[in-house]
């Protein structure tokens, strides 16, 4: 089966194998530097998440995909849909903001005249739970925004699909990498 | 040169290219749609009682309770990438420690156009607690019907449906039910 794949990676020679393994890496490159820019200029750690559970039901099911912005020096506004990750939970959550409420810090003795975004507290729920978040925040009271990675903009069905199933499949997932790997070494144009 | 992979290769390519463009056509097509939802909320009685604090048994907290009237048309909503609405009755005020509150406490998904056309009197939906414990000394909240339309795809975007005229007090907390 592989034999005449074999003999013609043998006739390219070794500076093909070489140029393809380049242009492989110069892909996972340039994705690395979408996905990095993508970050900047949305100012979140991860500008595209996947729905993992179904809290938000019936807007959001599993394997959709959200679009995520954190713009700086904004503060967040009941009813935007948030993505946080409390420290010690792996896992981010996406779920809406319930209640915020905007914090005076008092320098001195003399309350602040602003209130600044960083000193915002916040409680969220998923639309299909029946209670807030409280229990989830691991302790703590509420949400700050130092935990949250972004606000959820723009919404794309389905798409996310595949890689729960990759994560579900773990062999799976190493046959499409090497399969997709081992096709594009042998190609030749 | 026309083997099995570069042809499927050929066809996933177009027909992935072409399912971005629609999908992106449709996302850019809720744009051009200009609704224009209506509605009118009327508070009807605003009462405030102390309480337990939810994790702290031994601490009291204030919890306000609200009644209201609610009628809204939000039909011009619905367009063919309007997967579901989201209704929240927002509540916003200053305590006096200078916080600034704003708290949903009723919210309903629509989800067809024909349940667009809302008729409510209800009450909260969910607890209204103040931060500081007491009520007493915040300014008059203000009383608003917001939405967030939710598509197929796209983005996803926020709007006001009604408002109450004029901010509305907290009155002072009562111990019991009359």
């Amino acid at each position: 089966m592989f034999s005449e794949e074999l003999k013609t990676l043998r006739k390219l020679g070794f500076r093909h194998l070489l140029l393809q393994v380049l242009n492989f890496a110069s892909v996972l490159a340039s994705g690395l530097m979408i996905w990095k820019a993508l970050g900047l200029v949305t100012n979140t750690e991860s500008p595209i998440v996947v729905v993992l559970s179904g809290s938000m039901e019936p807007a959001f099911y599993r394997g959709d995909l959200l679009f995520l912005v954190n713009p700086p020096n904004t503060r967040y506004q009941i009813g935007d849909i948030t993505v946080y990750k409390i420290p010690g939970q792996e896992i981010p959550i996406v779920h809406r903001v319930l209640e915020t409420h905007d914090i005076a810090k008092t320098v001195n003795g003399v309350r602040e005249a602003v209130r600044r975004p960083e000193n915002q507290l916040l409680l969220t729920k998923g639309d299909n739970n029946y209670l807030d978040d409280v229990e989830l925040y691991q302790g703590l009271d509420w949400l700050e925004r130092k935990h949250i990675v972004g606000k959820v903009r723009g919404f794309l069905p389905y798409l996310g699909y595949v890689t729960i199933v990759m994560n579900d499949f773990p062999k799976l997932k190493y046959a499409v990498l090497g399969g997709l790997g081992l096709l594009a070494l042998i190609q030749r144009e | 040169m026309h083997s099995v992979y570069s042809r499927v290769n050929n066809v996933s390519a177009t027909l992935s290219t072409i399912v971005m463009v629609l999908l992106s056509a449709i996302a850019i097509s809720s744009f051009v749609f200009a609704p224009h939802p209506t509605g009118s909320i009327e508070v009807t009685s605003v009462k405030v009682f102390a309480g337990e604090a939810r994790r702290y048994p031994h601490r009291r907290q204030e919890h306000a309770f609200v009644t209201f009237n609610l009628t809204a048309d939000l039909s011009t909503l619905f367009n063919w990438n309007t997967k579901q609405l989201f209704l929240y009755l927002e509540a916003e005020y200053n305590n006096a420690k200078g916080v600034r509150n704003e708290v949903i406490f009723w919210d309903r998904i629509v989800r067809r156009k024909e349940d667009a056309v809302i008729a409510v009197s209800g009450k909260n939906k969910y607890p209204f607690r103040e931060v500081s414990a007491k009520f007493k000394g915040s300014t008059p909240a203000n009383y608003t019907l917001k939405y967030n339309l939710m598509p197929f795809v796209g983005i996803l975007t926020y709007g006001e449906a009604a408002r109450v005229t004029g901010p509305i007090e907290f009155p002072l907390a009562r111990d019991r039910v009359e």
